[in-house]
């Protein structure tokens, strides 16, 4: 399978943070969901594959080619939404269509003013006037009436209520119907990515601690519910994190189907991204 | 490229009626003699185009700008190109209501020294724009601001200070002498100034963390 995205030993040094050999393939036609907590090192690495921040060490390729040597090939396919990041705010949406037809060989100001009327957006309000709702949809739209191939997403349905966020994913699921694109997409709504994302990429602390497709990661994952003198029986190569709460203990496990063969404890709860994240921070070894 | 060139200038339309009454007002004043029209040819440039500045600023345009084919290159290019558009057309307004307003109240049009005015103030803006865009992209609009200000100041200080001691009309005779290539001569000076600091500008930020 072709591979749209691939960061092969990213390494970034700051005074107080650091990503360490950060290493991700997205294959074509998929949507990758980055997840971790603020500060985890996620805007960071979307920085970097957009050419946004220079000095790192490590090789990023998007669409085989280098993203700072071959600069103009692949931005012309790539779509960017960005944390608090686009036109000034004095621009109207009208002002964003004159700009980008000169900027972008594909941009489609039919598809632009589709999505604009879709997401009721006023054409000729400067945007400083828009609620951050209707920013970020703005922004959606922005990044993808230029029909990329990639559209790198960073937090894109944060501030949404959940119908907005509805719309917004819908039209991610349409853009991924042509198998050419993908998505990378970083969200704290770990529920939006169980429904669209075919893998989920985990970071903490700069560093990549889990990639896998949402089918292992929520399939075969799973949250192990016993007691204290069950847990002690428990070898500790069988799971990967433990919380210790009032009760019980809650164990994250590789495989449920592996431990209950070994164990034949059967209180095994299937587990959500957002339980995932909260043990693998929180959680011990 | 175009499309870079134009968000600066449609920020600059947005912007175009507070720009607007502040002329109308000078007008009213030149009008009655209180100053000369000339001195807003700096004055309007560089307010505007530092205007284009703080809303970059504000809303991070340099990185979103990044994301776009040749974004880094095509920024600083644009924002140079619009200054070059921006103070064409200044020029161009304040020369014409010099003239008109020489004519409503003398009769006559003193041409010469209105062009020599003009011609002043236009390289007092090429230098002034040279010196604060390669600091605008170094340490952005708040800092480059005071440096700004420190220029404008150590300028009128020293200015003030060196007219003492310098003999002035050794000065003027030498710009008799250079007479009339005095415009040639400044008007490249100009160009260079200009291109020198757009290639550090660009310098700046090609290497630029945004």
């Amino acid at each position: 399978m072709e591979n749209i995205l691939e960061i092969r030993n990213l390494c970034k040094k700051y005074k107080e943070f650091e990503l360490q050999d950060v290493n991700i393939t997205l294959p074509k036609g998929m949507i990758m969901g980055f997840i971790g907590e603020n500060g985890a090192g996620k805007t960071t690495t979307i920085k970097a594959i957009l050419d946004i921040i220079r000095n790192y060490t490590g090789e990023i390729k998007v669409f085989g080619y280098d993203n700072r040597k071959d600069n103009k090939k692949i931005k012309e396919d790539i779509g960017a939404v960005l944390d608090d990041m686009f036109f000034p705010e004095i621009l109207t949406p009208n002002d964003i269509n004159n700009i980008m037809k000169d900027i972008y060989k594909n941009w489609d100001s039919e598809l632009y003013f589709k999505y604009l009327n879709d997401f009721g957006l006023p054409k000729t309000k400067q945007i400083k006037t828009f609620s951050k709702g209707m920013r970020k949809k703005l922004e959606i739209a922005t990044a993808i009436s230029h029909h990329p191939k990639l559209l790198i997403l960073d937090e894109p349905t944060a501030g949404l209520d959940p119908i907005a966020r509805n719309e917004v994913i819908d039209i991610f699921q349409s853009f991924i119907q042509n198998e050419e694109c993908s998505i990378f997409l970083s969200s704290h709504i770990t529920t939006d990515l169980e429904h669209i994302a075919d893998y989920i990429t985990f970071i903490n602390s700069g560093k990549i601690i889990l990639s896998k497709t949402r089918e292992e990661l929520l399939e075969d994952f799973g949250i192990v519910k016993c007691s204290k003198e069950e847990f002690e029986k428990i070898d500790k190569k069988d799971f990967i994190k433990y919380k210790k709460s009032k009760y019980e203990y809650d164990i994250l496990v590789e495989n449920k189907k592996d431990f209950y063969k070994k164990y034949g404890i059967n209180t095994i709860d299937r587990i959500t991204l957002e339980e995932l994240m909260v043990l693998m921070i929180k959680g011990e070894e | 490229m175009l499309g870079f060139i134009k968000k600066d200038l449609l920020m600059i339309k947005s912007n175009i009626k507070i720009f607007a009454v502040l002329l109308l007002i000078y007008v009213a004043m030149a009008f009655q003699g209180q100053m000369d029209l000339s001195f807003l040819l700096p004055f309007m440039s560089v307010m505007i185009m530092m205007s284009t500045f703080s809303y970059d600023a504000f809303n991070k345009w340099d990185a979103y700008a990044v994301t776009m084919p040749n974004g880094r290159k095509n920024s600083v290019r644009a924002k140079y190109l619009a200054t070059i558009i921006l103070i064409s057309i200044t020029t161009i307004i304040i020369t014409v209501l010099s003239l008109i307003i020489s004519y409503t109240k003398n009769n006559t049009i003193d041409f010469e020294n209105i062009i020599g005015t003009i011609f002043g103030s236009l390289f007092a803006t090429i230098l002034l724009q040279s010196l604060i865009y390669p600091a605008m992209y170094k340490f952005g609009p708040e800092k480059a601001r005071i440096g700004l200000m420190t220029i404008i100041f150590s300028i009128a200080v020293i200015g003030g200070f060196l007219i003492n001691y310098i003999d002035l009309s050794s000065i003027i005779k030498m710009l008799d002498f250079i007479g009339e290539y005095l415009i040639i001569i400044f008007s490249m000076v100009m160009i260079i100034m200009l291109y020198i600091s757009y290639k550090i500008s660009q310098k700046i930020y090609l290497k630029k963390e945004m």
